[in-house]
């Protein structure tokens, strides 16, 4: 089969609009599977957190024989650090440790270029 | 119906006792062998005819080549050059774990926290010397964030170190769940088809018992799928780490 140029550009048309149209008839599925892993993950940094940070209050209270008083306190903290975790995931600024470098994510620089056109 | 979580016990293939340690080859440190071999001959008889023109083969593995170069030049800049070995060796050896799990009486060695958990205690443990050598007791300051009022500064780095510390579990632990759950899964859904054939009978067994099996199909899609995104996430989380390391904001 051979087409001349003038055909296959209009077939190449034909093509390219189908593909807009199925692009643009998608409707959103009620689950995407980007916010499921998100939620997955969400769960994940908060429990290694707690965790994490239970862990060390048990271990201090052994060194300093403190029981339990060290626990308690870091079961509260692993918690803020968890809630920082599950932010920092959010909002994509991933797993960065310390605030001084905080760098833009797209959903920011989005809003910013909304705000330039208003 | 047998037991979806039997397929991650440790078997031992050949028992080995070595100054009152367990040291058994098992049937993981078989497959992580294979793992090993299968990926290194991949690499290198793919590209043993250094064509101008790639075939088929050459193609796939200068495209994983590529895409983890990319990954460690877009992250760690140009002196993250001498990192991209680690990093590769780290994703090609997940990647693997993952994908030959798949293969049916197979072992998947990824589901197993001891072995997600040593490889990202490596990893955190790498990054943060590479941080010390390079920046020396400076390398703390990572912990304390700029512009902070002083009374709560203990505080933040407490917290600070909690979430630093918190890596490594978050990072093997999304492995390791990822593995589990899939596996479990698809054992799961392999279970209801001989359940059924037992249950109600040879025909109507197997007439029915074919739907799971095609659920199946679909789901070891999936898991193709996650294998690769999960040695992806490990790669690039590794990638993350060394880099609050070396640039340290």
């Amino acid at each position: 089969m051979s087409l001349t140029p003038e055909e296959l550009k209009k077939k190449l048309a034909e093509i390219r609009s189908d593909d807009a149209k199925e692009a643009a008839a998608k409707p959103n599925s009620p689950i995407d599977s980007k916010s499921a892993s998100m939620a997955f993950r969400a769960t994940i940094e908060m429990v290694s957190a707690v965790v994490v940070s239970v862990f060390l209050g048990y271990l201090l209270d052994q060194w300093l024989g403190s029981k339990p008083w060290f626990m308690i306190i870091m079961l509260f903290i692993g918690f803020i650090a968890g809630f920082l975790n599950v932010y920092r995931a959010a909002t994509g600024q991933d797993l960065k440790v310390g605030l001084n470098n905080k760098s833009k994510t797209e959903q920011e620089l989005k809003d910013e270029q909304n705000d330039e056109q208003k | 119906m047998a037991n979806p979580l039997s397929q991650f016990e440790i078997k031992p293939i050949m028992e080995w006792q070595f100054a009152g340690m367990n040291l058994d080859f098992t049937q993981s440190s078989l497959w992580m062998g294979i793992a090993v071999i299968t990926a290194t001959l991949f690499m290198t008889l793919t590209v043993r005819q250094k064509a101008m023109i790639p075939g088929r083969w050459q193609n796939l593995s200068e495209m994983f080549y590529e895409f983890i170069g990319k990954m460690v030049k877009d992250n760690l800049g140009a002196e993250g050059k001498k990192y991209f070995p680690f990093v590769f060796t780290i994703f090609m050896f997940v990647l693997f774990g993952n994908l030959l799990g798949l293969i049916p009486y197979s072992f998947t060695y990824t589901s197993h926290i001891i072995v997600t958990g040593a490889l990202a205690l490596f990893v955190f443990f790498l990054a943060t010397m590479v941080g010390i050598c390079k920046h020396g007791l400076h390398f703390f300051s990572l912990f304390l964030p700029k512009g902070l009022p002083v009374f709560i500064a203990p505080l933040v780095v407490v917290i600070e170190v909690v979430s630093y510390l918190s890596r490594p579990l978050s990072l093997s632990v999304r492995l390791f769940a990822n593995m589990v759950a899939g596996h479990t899964m698809l054992k799961v859904f392999a279970g209801f088809s001989t359940s059924m054939i037992v249950g109600m009978g040879f025909t109507t067994g197997i007439t029915l018992g074919i739907l799971p099996m095609l659920f199946n199909v679909a789901l070891t899609g999936l898991e193709v799928m996650i294998a690769f995104i999960q040695a992806y996430v490990f790669a690039i989380l590794t990638c993350i780490y060394l880099k609050d390391a070396i640039e340290l904001h």
